[in-house]
């Protein structure tokens, strides 16, 4: 695991020792070839972890949040350079700092065996994130989304860290790889529903769950665009992998304890695909989907069955791919007309219709179209849904259709009609636009061909 | 000042302190903290204005009513144990009398009002001294006597002392009276621990002084006492503003930085000896601490506060000397890592 993590930690003094006219193709060179090296843990064998030392370990289920997380930096580095063109370069060079900041944060909390170090590290990426949301930020409004954000968060994983110790306290280890041998059932007792509340309510407010979730849109929307595709592709995973590794130990009260906050996500995801019906703000339209497809992914979690596993598992990926990529085609919109409002700039198929081919492909696996990823990841949670309680099919259906709905509203209403005659002087696409919205479908159908790699360590 | 005589009250100040952590009678250790008082009072006074002969009177007044008030337990315990050697305090009386006698020395609640007025009416310097060196001797009694100590009156003043502390300082723009309310808070986490583990105690003491000799060295660098002036830190030197984020990110708490490391020993101490509550309570309300905290680097190196146009082109007279900088911000940030080496404190 350190050919991963010390070249990510090198590319920090790359960034300061550059040269002003080569820091942008060092470091997404360099990224991109340590995505590459990455991409070797994928080949997983079955069920069982490699454990690469006492520290780190890669297993079927963090390996293609992993190569997800490697393959997203030299995609945000691409992302970021028109909107920091004009910017003095000590600056350039900071945020980029940030960035691979986070990254080495974000692979080693992938990676962590001991459930302690887990959360420092967890912990430990909220620092780079608010900075860049605070600093690089585009309104004013950013200031509150920082504040909303790192104290949603810290309030939900304080008592994270109490429980852990506990946890430690009782069992002797927090190792993951022997809990996973070691587990007894835990009694039920009203302290042991608190350990459940405290354990979970970290990873609730990280996903997030429906109720808890007001941190997201102001802080997608307010983020820069490599903020928005890191939060919207793997901090909201962090939740995910946390809960799929942390309701090992916490069995069987699940059976019983996960009931509000399966009625949450059950109900949540219906509204907040609603809410997505009568946005204006387009980041803001992108960010509530991504509750919505999330709380899915906590319905996954909760029913802990094998199927419901590999769907959370997929859905995660391909959500974090769709995402980001949906993040960036909003901020190719933002970078020509700096506003954020969705009819301001229509009917761009006629000006710009390569980009109206992405535009198609992303609201396409938004919505779920097979034989995307996005689809086995869906099919695979409504259907162990629909066997854990029969009822749930009524509400799924609903917010498949909803989804489609939504999708297509913001690919009708962005791409076809006739443009606004404001907007005739928009600069055309740029190559480098193009590559990254490339770089995030090709994965993306790719994977559809073997998705066997990204089902995880139920298959 | 005469240097000479500035150097002269300086050593008091520090023999006394150094009596007081030495000693095994206790007559000495009063000795001690009476020499370390009066010693102090010209070292605040440094400017000669009323408002810093307030902070001395009131700094004056509390510490000798704190002083009398650990005679009188010295005395009884005298009576009780008959030997002036400090081992435990044999009275329980004693002991509570003792307990609130240091706290008013360090400013624990309810015996905290003295601190931000105190730390408000004296200079930058002075402030760092009263809020670093002082805490060192009342600090090293408590560990001393530690066994004997009643832990309810313990415990209610730290977790009150971390509530006044967080909730203290939401409403302050000055920047000394913002480092007292965190002093008042760190003390609170410091005493929390002291019956379980008094080596932790040690070491949230060692960490928050080097935090706090950090911050007011970055405040005396660029002379700033309001969150206002603190603010033109990025015209002036913007390394500062950088490094005043992180150190104030470190005394908030928040991991990777080494601000963490005592709180999160100290949460284990307490959950391995089953209280669960308290950790979970303590470590939300240091939130409070952390709101205050953000809201400085907000107006500090997150954003660009507004200034009028000739702020922009500052002249700095002259550089002021940074003492032992870096390596204060090296350690008040990047020692996480080495948590495993807390074995030497032992």
């Amino acid at each position: 695991m350190l050919k991963i993590i010390i070249p990510t930690i090198m590319l920090m003094p790359l960034t300061w020792l550059s040269k002003k006219n080569m820091i942008w193709i060092n470091t997404t060179t360099y990224s991109l070839l340590i995505s590459l090296i990455s991409l070797s843990l994928l080949n997983q064998p079955s069920n069982n972890s490699l454990n690469f030392s006492l520290m780190f370990f890669s297993d079927p289920l963090s390996a293609p949040l992993l190569v997800l997380t490697t393959w997203l930096l030299p995609l945000m580095l691409m992302a970021s350079q028109h909107h920091l063109s004009k910017e003095p370069l000590i600056r350039k060079k900071l945020y980029i700092t940030m960035l691979t900041m986070l990254q080495t944060f974000l692979i080693m909390t992938f990676t962590a065996t001991e459930l302690i170090s887990f959360y420092i590290l967890f912990e430990a990426t909220l620092v780079p994130t608010l900075i860049i949301i605070t600093r690089w930020g585009n309104q004013t409004e950013r200031l509150n989304a920082g504040l909303y954000f790192l104290f949603y968060t810290l309030m939900g994983s304080l008592p994270l860290l109490v429980a852990l110790i506990s946890i430690q306290n009782l069992t002797g280890s927090l190792n993951f790889l022997l809990i996973q041998y070691w587990n007894q059932a835990l009694p039920d007792s009203w302290s042991n529903i608190f350990l459940w509340l405290a354990c979970m309510m970290a990873f609730m407010v990280k996903m997030p769950l429906y109720g808890l979730h007001l941190w997201l849109p102001k802080a997608h929307v307010e983020a820069p665009i490599a903020g928005s595709m890191v939060l919207a592709a793997i901090l909201l995973k962090l939740g995910g992998y946390g809960m799929l590794r942390i309701t090992t130990m916490l069995n069987p009260q699940t059976s019983f304890m996960a009931y509000p906050f399966l009625m949450l996500s059950l109900w949540g995801m219906i509204m907040t695909s609603s809410i997505c019906l009568r946005q204006t703000d387009l980041k803001s339209l992108i960010a509530y989907s991504s509750v919505s497809h999330m709380a899915l992914v906590i319905v996954a979690v909760l029913i802990q069955t094998p199927w419901s596993y590999m769907g959370a598992t997929a859905l995660m990926i391909a959500h974090g791919l769709t995402s980001s990529m949906l993040f960036c085609l909003a901020n190719s919109n933002y970078e020509r007309t700096h506003s954020r409002t969705m009819i301001l700039a229509r009917g761009l198929q006629t000006l710009l219709p390569l980009m109206a081919a992405w535009w198609l492909l992303a609201s396409l696996t938004n919505l779920a179209l097979p034989p995307s990823i996005n689809l086995i990841g869906e099919l695979f949670v409504v259907m162990s849904s629909f066997s854990w309680s029969n009822i749930t099919i009524i509400l799924m259906g609903a917010n498949i259709t909803i989804t489609a709905l939504y999708s297509l509203y913001m690919l009708i209403t962005t791409q076809r009609g006739k443009y606004t005659h404001h907007i005739n002087s928009i600069k055309p696409s740029f190559t480098r636009e193009n590559a990254l919205m490339a770089l995030h479908m090709t994965p993306l159908l790719l994977l559809s061909l073997n998705p066997k790699i990204i089902l995880g360590f139920t298959y | 000042m005469n240097p000479l005589i500035f150097t002269t009250i300086l050593m008091t100040v520090l023999l006394g302190t150094m009596i007081v952590m030495m000693s095994s009678h206790w007559l000495m250790i009063w000795i001690g903290f009476e020499m370390n008082l009066l010693a102090i009072i010209p070292i605040l006074m440094k400017k000669y204005n009323p408002r810093t002969m307030e902070a001395s009177t009131k700094y004056f007044l509390t510490q000798a009513t704190a002083s009398m008030l650990l005679m009188m337990a010295i005395i009884i315990n005298l009576m009780h144990s008959g030997q002036w050697t400090i081992t435990k305090v044999f009275n329980p009386t004693a002991s509570i009398i003792m307990t609130s006698a240091l706290a008013m020395k360090l400013g624990l609640t309810p015996f905290h009002f003295w601190v931000p007025e105190v730390t408000q009416g004296i200079s930058l310097t002075s402030g760092l001294i009263l809020l670093t060196w002082q805490k060192l001797a009342p600090m090293s009694i408590l560990y001393q006597i530690s066994p004997s100590i009643n832990l309810n009156i313990l415990l209610t003043m730290a977790v009150l002392s971390i509530l006044v502390g967080g909730w203290g300082g939401l409403n302050q723009t000055q920047l000394r009276k913002i480092m007292a309310y965190s002093s008042i808070a760190h003390m609170g986490w410091m005493t929390a621990v002291l019956v379980y583990s008094p080596t932790l105690t040690m070491l949230n003491m060692l960490i928050y002084i080097m935090m706090t000799l950090t911050m007011f060295m970055l405040f005396i660098q660029s002379s700033s006492t309001t969150t206002l002036s603190l603010s033109h830190t990025w015209n002036k030197t913007p390394l500062t503003t950088t490094l005043i984020l992180i150190t104030l990110l470190s005394m908030g708490g928040l991991p990777p930085l080494s601000g963490f490391m005592p709180k999160w020993m100290i949460i284990q101490e307490l959950t391995k000896n089953s209280s669960i509550i308290l950790p979970t309570l303590m470590a939300i309300m240091a939130l409070l601490n952390l709101y205050f905290y953000m809201r400085l680097t907000y107006s500090t190196s997150l954003t660009m506060f507004p200034s009028t146009n000739n702020m922009k082109m500052k002249w700095q007279f002259e550089t002021k000397q940074i003492t032992l900088l870096p390596p204060l911000i090296v350690m008040s940030s990047l020692l996480l890592p080495l948590t495993p080496m807390l074995s030497i404190l032992d």
